[in-house]
């Protein structure tokens, strides 16, 4: 497979790359199948061929599959730890507070009943 | 359909698989973790074990008579000859023995040795190469006489049984004198004047388009 066509093939969403591996898997396991239950040449020949080059086209598309979601859910999780936007609120001006007269605290004696 | 256990266990594999996989499409659930889990298992770990299966179940399935017979015509009369009770040929009545059961055509032209089935199975690709390429539309009649072994049967798979060594054997005066011959291989077990071809009427068919004398 040429570079640019492993390039469209990562483009591809997830759903689709998906979709199509569980699509080209049944057609591998249809061909598994039928080599087991009609067993000459012709059957057993492309089960074991064909059959098995598309189940593991398929599971490497499930992989790149997987490895795209896991990318994108990495790439979200760190925007949302770094990408915080930074938000001045006005503060209202605070009224000065009359100042009142310094009393000493009291001491634990003074304190207990 | 036999009820060979690796056959059983391919086809539960790809049962189950399939079930998971036509879940996924005609559901389209959500890519959640338990989605990822259950489509590792329908396209990758049970399509894997239903191919290693399918692959054990189809090696056995390549053995039998059955496969060999069925798949190119020009083989037709020789399961015929092999399965027919009231044959005398070499082959019907080894195929008659209960130790070659349902292997018959394998017991014989297997190559012996260690890696004598890997050498079985890439010369059975050959055949189905040459089948498919040259001799796919064949008349019966003219495949009797153009087809032959690509290389001369070998003693050495009638060795196997016959060891040449047993008391027995040896007793008899033709067998006595050509022993040599025979474990060298240049005097074939299956000609005649020894035990007859192995498929005479292969050689019958030869004779009478002039090709054998």
């Amino acid at each position: 497979m040429k570079i640019p066509r492993l390039l469209a093939l990562w483009r591809r969403s997830t759903e689709s790359l998906l979709r199509a591996a569980a699509i080209l898997t049944l057609v591998g396991l249809a061909l598994m199948v039928w080599s087991m239950l009609d067993p000459t040449p012709l059957p057993v020949m492309l089960a074991m061929s064909l059959g098995q080059v598309l189940g593991t086209v398929a599971f490497a598309m499930y992989g790149i599959a997987i490895w795209k979601d896991l990318l994108r859910i990495r790439r979200a999780r760190r925007d949302s730890l770094t990408n915080i936007p930074v938000v001045s609120i006005p503060v209202a001006p605070v009224a000065p507070v009359a100042a009142e007269p310094a009393t000493a605290p009291k001491t634990r004696e003074q304190a207990a009943p | 359909m036999s009820s060979d256990p690796f056959l059983l266990l391919a086809l539960a594999t790809a049962g189950i698989s399939t079930t998971l996989i036509i879940w996924y499409l005609v559901r389209r659930p959500v890519l959640s973790r338990l989605t990822k889990i259950s489509l590792l298992f329908g396209i990758g770990i049970l399509p894997i074990a239903t191919a290693t299966n399918g692959n054990v179940a189809g090696y056995h399935a390549t053995k039998t008579t059955h496969f060999c017979t069925t798949g190119c015509h020009v083989m037709t009369p020789y399961g015929e000859d092999s399965l027919d009770p009231g044959s005398l040929s070499l082959a019907s009545r080894h195929a008659r023995n209960a130790a070659f059961g349902e292997e018959n055509c394998y017991s014989c032209h297997a190559d012996y040795g260690m890696f004598g089935t890997i050498t079985t199975k890439i010369g059975g690709l050959r055949h189905v190469y040459e089948y498919l390429l040259h001799y796919h539309s064949m008349p019966i009649e003219e495949s009797l006489v153009k087809i032959d072994l690509l290389s001369p049967f070998r003693n050495d798979a009638c060795m196997r049984c016959h060891s040449t060594e047993n008391q027995l054997w040896n007793q008899i005066g033709d067998h006595a004198s050509t022993r040599e011959q025979v474990r060298a291989g240049t005097v074939s077990c299956a000609s005649e004047g020894c035990h007859g071809f192995a498929h005479p009427f292969s050689k019958a068919a030869r004779r009478r388009v002039g090709v054998l004398p």
